[in-house]
């Protein structure tokens, strides 16, 4: 079968399939932003345990290979009395890990400022939360957006996990799977997938390089 | 990267008062107590599920079952150092045509290395599994791991060599072109070795993502760490156990090999240059 005839015959499965992996791309990217920032909060905050529990986790999620994450809450977290439909799973393990690698750019973010300017702001008077408002986060933001970006990218691959737990519609990494389970695809159910990923990447790549010009600081 | 994240912390904060001591002693309690009641019910609830009897770990105790994991260690352990190896000289090769005077092979290495980092490890896994026995090439389990491995990491690894390429100073590339050096003498005796110098910590670190890659070895039926605990869960019906055990082990692993790269980091002066760091085109 040919590229064409693949289209042809599982184009409106691809499509599904394609705005699947870009919805729980998007999902977990956000999910993964939002706990990223919580679990830099711990870890910049004077409290020590929060610090170190904070520490531990990205040390945890960061290391964890995301199928041994994800064989824990589809096979081993039902015995515990804990159970997830197969995508709420997906959907949490790449969380977990995403904002593990969230986390840590917001920490390099952070640590590119300079004790200096943090110096020099107290010293004309600022208080800690005009600190941290009028001087961290705004650089630090500015920082982290290619690092962002690549963690947008990773966070599309890491998708492809899903396609060890059976999905409906199954995302493009399964879609080969599902294809070559029904027909005689070959090379062609590959290359519509890996189209989807490289071009996915590719706008991604580009809009964030754009974003990032417009707003780096030049060091 | 988490070595060098103390200083800024507590640059954020002045030197604290009474009012803002005693604030952070209570705030300090209050997190222990939390801490300690989240780890008390996670306990409980491996208690009451009766995952903490006896005949779920006692297994972990027996030297046949550490040998067999071992085994399997064994196994991701060949798979991720072969794959280091060529995802390493392939990088390096898609570096070099990149960074070569030919157009055409500049553009095809960079189209190759951009297509392998965009596309997740596991597509290409599949591709060899599924795809290429239909066209009637055989090949056997470890190869049809190690090659999708590779080629997903040396997409990257080209990326980071040319940032190393990129941090060799200017002047000494322009000294070299002023004494008559060709294109290839100057790669070969000026930039090359520096920038290999500069990219080691990166290319340690990079391990971390063939040993994860790795774990889907069960995918093509390759004996890893995975499979064998997997077979391990059916012998003894200790699920739970075995998969936390073997989740704790690559932890340890990678957490040793992100923290040799920061070591030989900071040995040397250069920052790790990882996916995150990159370019994203």
């Amino acid at each position: 079968m040919g590229v064409g005839e693949v289209v042809a015959e599982f184009g409106g499965v691809y499509v599904q399939s394609l705005l699947s992996t870009w919805l729980m791309t998007i999902v977990c990217f956000l999910g993964g932003l939002a706990l990223g920032v919580l679990i830099t909060v711990m870890r910049v905050s004077p409290i020590k345990p929060l610090r170190v529990v904070g520490d531990f986790y990205v040390q945890v999620f960061r290391n964890i290979p995301t199928i041994s994450l994800l064989v824990i809450f589809v096979y081993a977290l039902p015995y515990l009395g804990l159970l997830l439909e197969y995508r709420a799973c997906l959907i949490v393990c790449i969380i977990l890990v995403v904002s593990s690698f969230a986390s840590e750019n917001f920490m390099s973010g952070i640590n590119a400022i300079g004790v200096g300017q943090i110096e020099a702001a107290r010293s004309v008077g600022l208080s800690f939360v005009q600190i941290v408002r009028l001087i961290v986060i705004p650089q630090a933001l500015r920082t982290t957006v290619l690092p962002m970006t690549n963690l947008l990218i990773a966070t599309l691959l890491t998708t492809a996990m899903g396609s060890q737990v059976p999905l409906t519609p199954p995302e493009l990494t399964g879609m080969v799977n599902y294809v070559n389970a029904r027909s005689v695809a070959g090379i062609s159910a590959f290359v519509v997938s890996a189209i989807c990923y490289a071009g996915t990447a590719l706008v991604i790549g580009f809009l964030g390089n754009k974003l990032d010009k417009k707003v780096r600081i030049v060091r | 990267m988490s070595a060098q994240t103390t200083s800024m912390r507590d640059a954020l904060y002045e030197a604290p008062g009474p009012k803002t001591k005693r604030r952070t002693a209570i705030g300090t309690v209050v997190s222990l107590v939390l801490l300690g009641v989240a780890i008390f019910f996670i306990i409980r609830q491996f208690y009451i599920t009766d995952q903490l009897n006896e005949r779920y770990w006692s297994f972990l105790l027996e030297w046949t079952t550490w040998r067999f994991l071992l085994e399997g260690l064994w196994g991701t352990v060949r798979v991720a150092a072969v794959s280091g190896v060529i995802s390493m000289a392939l990088g390096l090769l898609l570096m070099l045509g990149r960074i070569s005077n030919s157009k055409v092979l500049s553009a095809i290495c960079r189209v190759l290395t951009d297509l392998f980092r965009s596309l997740p490890s596991l597509l290409l896994i599949y591709f060899f599994f599924l795809v290429i026995p239909k066209y009637g090439l055989r090949m056997p389990p470890f190869w049809m791991l190690t090659i999708p491995i590779s080629l997903a990491a040396s997409g990257v690894l080209a990326e980071v060599f040319r940032a190393g390429v990129n941090a060799v100073p200017k002047g000494q590339v322009e000294a070299a072109m002023s004494i008559g050096l060709t294109h290839g003498k100057i790669v070969w005796k000026i930039v090359l070795p520096q920038a290999l110098r500069i990219v080691i910590p990166s290319l340690v670190s990079q391990l971390v993502v063939v040993v994860k890659d790795t774990t889907v070895a069960y995918v093509v039926s390759f004996p890893d760490l995975m499979q064998n605990a997997r077979v391990l869960i059916s012998n003894y019906d200790a699920l739970v156990s075995m998969y936390f055990v073997v989740a704790i082990i690559y932890i340890l692993i990678n957490y040793a090999i992100n923290h040799l790269s920061i070591y030989l980091a900071h040995r040397s002066g250069n920052k790790i240059i990882s996916r995150e760091t990159e370019n994203p085109l």
